[in-house]
């Protein structure tokens, strides 16, 4: 850098070319400038004169001089002037450059990398050696002291990660090879990463160290955990940004589709965190595939949607006529209870429930309404019909032929446990370990009184999903075009037994719902039972989606560990689930307790390039301005 | 933007005001063919009584006075002054260039060539005089100004660079006032005054000029082009051709002065900046005397 006064530039070279204008002054000046284009009666009596002497009238000396201004503002400006520019500080022995390489350190990455070069050009200058350590998780071992010059295109390819800075486990390990008389630059992203204390001690003691800490606030978003779906917003600055949900309009076209506001902030330890609600339509809210911190390019600003932000669009068809002190008695009020917490319920009469396009329609006790006309289309086109059994449906005569049932159903019904019958009521037997209901637990007390028993078949066995303790089927599934029919053997109040008011009834019709419009060729899973996953879209530490370019399984234990190097933010799938893996996440604000901390304001000077190259934009459209007044005689004369 | 005629007329009548009232010589009176406002001072052909006469043979009884007749025994006849059919012509050029003004402060030549024209035409139709534009049968009255001045103004601009006075509408016994920048090809100009002198018509070449034509005050890189953009001439140094377009206009002038001479007419410039009574004054003088 060459320092003149109270400047200094960061590419002097350049200057060189300002030599040029004295060249440049005298080609501009022999230039001719256009001529006046004068309207004159007496045109005839100028015919055949001669210019007395014809030399060319010089260019205005106001024009050159704007002219030859804004030729040496441009070259000051590409020279790199900075206004009074900070020293550099720290000793001058060999460098090593921490580089936090999270993704709270993606949205002023460019002037990290900036600080890291500037760091690495004095090294350079210096003839000192340099070590660069990225804390991505994906360095170990020590650290390599090179030539600077030779550290600098790894600097300038760096990217940020999209899961949490991570320091290498060994600070002692890592520093074995470091010289001394080292002095250490940490340009930190401003949160507490482990290990961070353990590298601060190391470096504390071994080297001078100066360390960076970041310009703006760093914002995370997370999913909220409740019934009713939610964002929670943190951040380190006190001013909340909105979030935008992103997603696909109707065209199919990505664009922002809403906008949310936090709520009430709650400031916690230098972290406030506001809780940002969801409320939108069902319709709007299944098209989002991402939230997004407005303004922070940073992957763990960035949420993207799977399965679990999905509210399901529940129908709920049956007879609901009991009256105000039977309600404990209608089938539909255990059912609105279960569902009415995770899902958007509509109620009415077949056709006009199916007029509003729902995602899973439940009949309770019904026979004869499975005959509607579109019911079958709906659901061949991926809709779940989810029916109980009850005792309507037993006393049906008819009941081998009813249509949209997963199996057939023997006429009459079964009672156990009843004064006429001879067995006990029978428990629920363990789920298996690959149906929808895989890893629920069975509470005890679950006693079914009474069923409906299937016709045996030979696929009878596929299709039931759960079973009593007698092998006979509780519940079962059948796939129809891209839909399912689910059959509940029993009734949806506590009727026939009191699997309604247990809480695995809530459960079940939970992963039920939850597996609507996923197609029904095979049975989901938990996320922990699922053993790999496959990455469809990964992020960057920017918050960048792209497709991976080689899907590496994930195993489902790194998985549950949050992102990791092996298992990069982005949106995964597992047999029909699509997870996302979010980077944000709780945060908590790092202290530098006694260590040397680089400001911000005094860090590079005022950068005056910008200014300049205005300056010169601005001389050029004076010059613009003075040409077409000299030529303005051309347009009287046209006109 | 062309003044109304309304508003031509009433400029030209504030210019005229300050005139007396303007008699055309008359030395061609005895070719006169129609009889004009100019008293002869002898009996003939007029409108006003000149002398009681006895009747002589040949007196129609038509022609004898007979209130006069009755007072004594012998006829008389009444004589009227003979007069003579002096008209003026008047003809403005409207050549592309006569559009010219060289600054907002001033008029259009055009302008200033209508507003003299109307208000010598006025001066000389309160005289008396029968006046017209050129190619029109020149009439007395008042009613005649405000023909002229609807004429003047309706007359588009031409095309082209040049506009020559109608050598085929010179009559005998008119008096003819031209006014133009004399500018243009300058052998139509000659040509009609060689007809004019050989019919013994008499005028007066008005050249009306901008400033800048009479000044030249153009430097460096100019193109020039002619009021139509017929002509053009493209020059590094305007100002190094200014003497040389100073001496080329003095022998226009010198060259139709002299040949305006020698036919008995006379020659004059004015200048857009100057006052208009100035030329008027002139003119009036010029075609008095």
């Amino acid at each position: 850098m060459l320092l003149i006064g109270p400047i200094g530039f960061l590419t002097p070279w350049l200057l060189a070319a300002l030599a040029a204008l004295p060249a440049l002054w005298l080609i501009l000046r022999a230039m001719p400038p256009s001529p006046r284009l004068v309207r004159f009666p007496g045109t005839r009596l100028l015919l055949g004169l001669r210019d007395p002497h014809p030399v060319a009238r010089h260019t205005p000396w106001w024009l050159l001089l704007l002219r030859v201004l804004a030729v040496a503002a441009l070259i000051l400006g590409f020279a790199g002037p900075v206004w009074k520019p900070a020293p550099d500080q720290g000793g001058q022995g060999p460098l090593l450059i921490v580089m936090d390489a999270g993704w709270a350190a993606a949205p002023d990455w460019p002037q990290r990398q900036a600080r890291a070069l500037r760091a690495l050009e004095r090294a350079a200058a210096a003839g000192q050696p340099a070590a660069l350590l990225v804390a991505d998780g994906r360095e170990d071992g020590a650290l390599a002291f090179q030539p600077a010059p030779d550290l600098a295109a790894q600097l300038r390819a760096l990217r940020p990660a999209s899961w949490e800075t991570r320091y290498p486990p060994d600070p002692a390990a890592a520093l074995a090879g470091a010289p001394a008389g080292l002095s250490a630059l940490w340009l930190s992203d401003g949160l507490d990463h482990p290990g961070r204390a353990e590298w601060l001690a190391a470096l504390s003691a071994r080297a001078a160290l100066t360390v960076v800490p970041p310009e703006g606030p760093r914002q995370s978003l997370e999913l909220a955990a409740g019934d009713q779906p939610a964002l929670r917003l943190r951040s380190t600055g006190a001013a909340a940004s909105d979030v935008l949900a992103i997603g696909r309009d109707p065209q199919g076209m990505p664009r922002e589709l809403a906008r949310l506001k936090p709520g009430e902030g709650a400031q916690d330890r230098g972290v406030t965190s506001w809780p940002v609600p969801i409320d939108l339509p069902s319709e709007l809210r299944n098209r989002i595939t991402r939230f997004e911190v407005e303004g922070q390019a940073s992957a763990g600003a960035v949420l993207l949607a799977d399965d679990s932000l999905r509210r399901r669009k529940v129908a709920l068809v049956g007879d609901d006529r009991a009256g105000e002190g039977q309600r404990l008695l209608s089938p539909l009020h255990y059912l609105r209870r279960a569902l009415a917490p995770s899902t958007d319920l509509i109620e009415g009469g077949m056709g006009d429930v199916l007029q509003a396009a729902p995602d899973v329609i439940v009949l309770a006790d019904q026979i004869g309404l499975a005959d509607t006309p579109g019911l079958r289309e709906w659901v061949e086109q991926g809709g779940l019909l989810i029916r109980f059994a009850g005792p309507r449906m037993a006393a049906s005569e008819r009941l081998a032929e009813e249509p949209l049932l997963p199996v057939r159903l023997r006429a009459g019904g079964r009672d156990i446990g009843g004064a006429l019958a001879w067995g006990e009521p029978r428990g629920v037997a363990e789920f298996a370990a690959d149906g929808p209901f895989a890893g629920l637990a069975v509470p005890a007390d679950v006693a079914v009184r009474a069923q409906l028993l299937a016709e045996p078949a030979p696929d009878l066995g596929d299709r039931v999903i759960a079973r009593l303790s007698d092998g006979t089927p509780l519940v079962t599934r059948a796939a129809l075009g891209q839909g399912q029919l689910v059959l509940f053997h029993t009734t949806a109040n506590a009727e026939w037994s009191n699997l309604a008011i247990s809480g695995l009834f809530v459960e079940m019709l939970d992963r039920l719902v939850r597996s609507a419009r996923v197609s029904a060729e095979t049975p989901e899973a938990d996320p922990a039972e699922q053993p790999f996953w496959l990455p469809e879209l990964v992020l960057d530490g920017f918050g960048r989606a792209a497709e991976p370019g080689d899907p590496v399984p994930v195993a489902a234990a790194d998985f549950a560990r949050g992102p990791a190097p092996a298992a990069p933010a982005g949106l995964y799938r597992g047999g029909e689930r699509m997870v996302a893996l979010n980077a944000g996440g709780p945060m908590a604000p790092a202290d530098w307790p006694g260590i040397r901390i680089e400001r911000a304001a005094e860090a590079p000077g005022l950068d005056l390039r910008g200014w300049l190259v205005a300056l010169a934009a601005l001389l050029l459209a004076l010059d613009a301005l003075g040409s077409a007044w000299l030529a303005r005689g051309r347009r009287g004369a046209m006109a | 933007m062309r003044p109304a005629p309304d508003q031509l007329r009433a400029e030209a009548e504030g210019a005229s005001a300050g005139l007396p009232a303007l008699m055309l010589s008359a030395e061609r009176l005895a070719a006169a063919l129609v009889a004009g406002a100019h008293g002869q001072r002898r009996a003939g052909l007029g409108e006003d009584f000149w002398q009681y006469r006895p009747a002589t043979a040949g007196d129609t009884a038509r022609s004898i006075d007979w209130r006069r007749s009755a007072r004594t025994d012998a006829q008389y006849v009444r004589d009227r002054e003979a007069q003579v059919a002096q008209s003026a012509v008047i003809w403005v050029s409207a050549a592309a260039g006569m559009e010219y003004s060289g600054g907002a402060d001033r008029p259009a030549k055009r302008d200033r060539a209508d507003l003299l024209a109307l208000s010598l035409a006025m001066a000389l139709l309160a005289a008396g005089e029968r006046v017209a534009l050129a190619g029109q049968p020149p009439r007395p009255g008042r009613v005649q100004a405000e023909r002229m001045a609807q004429a003047l103004v309706a007359r588009a601009p031409l095309p082209g660079d040049e506009d020559a006075p109608p050598a085929e509408a010179l009559r005998p016994g008119q008096r003819i006032v031209l006014f133009d920048d004399f500018l243009g090809d300058p052998q139509p100009v000659l040509d009609y005054l060689a007809r004019a002198a050989g019919l013994g018509v008499q005028g007066v070449l008005m050249q009306v000029l901008d400033p800048d034509e009479e000044g030249f005050p153009w430097r460096g890189a100019v193109l020039f082009r002619s009021g139509s953009g017929a002509l053009r001439h493209d020059t590094r140094d305007a100002a190094g051709l200014r003497m040389a377009y100073l001496a080329r206009l003095a022998e226009r002038r010198e060259a139709l002065s002299r040949a305006g001479r020698s036919a008995g007419w006379h020659f004059g410039t004015h200048d857009t900046t100057a006052p208009p009574s100035q030329a008027l004054l002139w003119l009036w003088s010029v075609l008095e005397g």
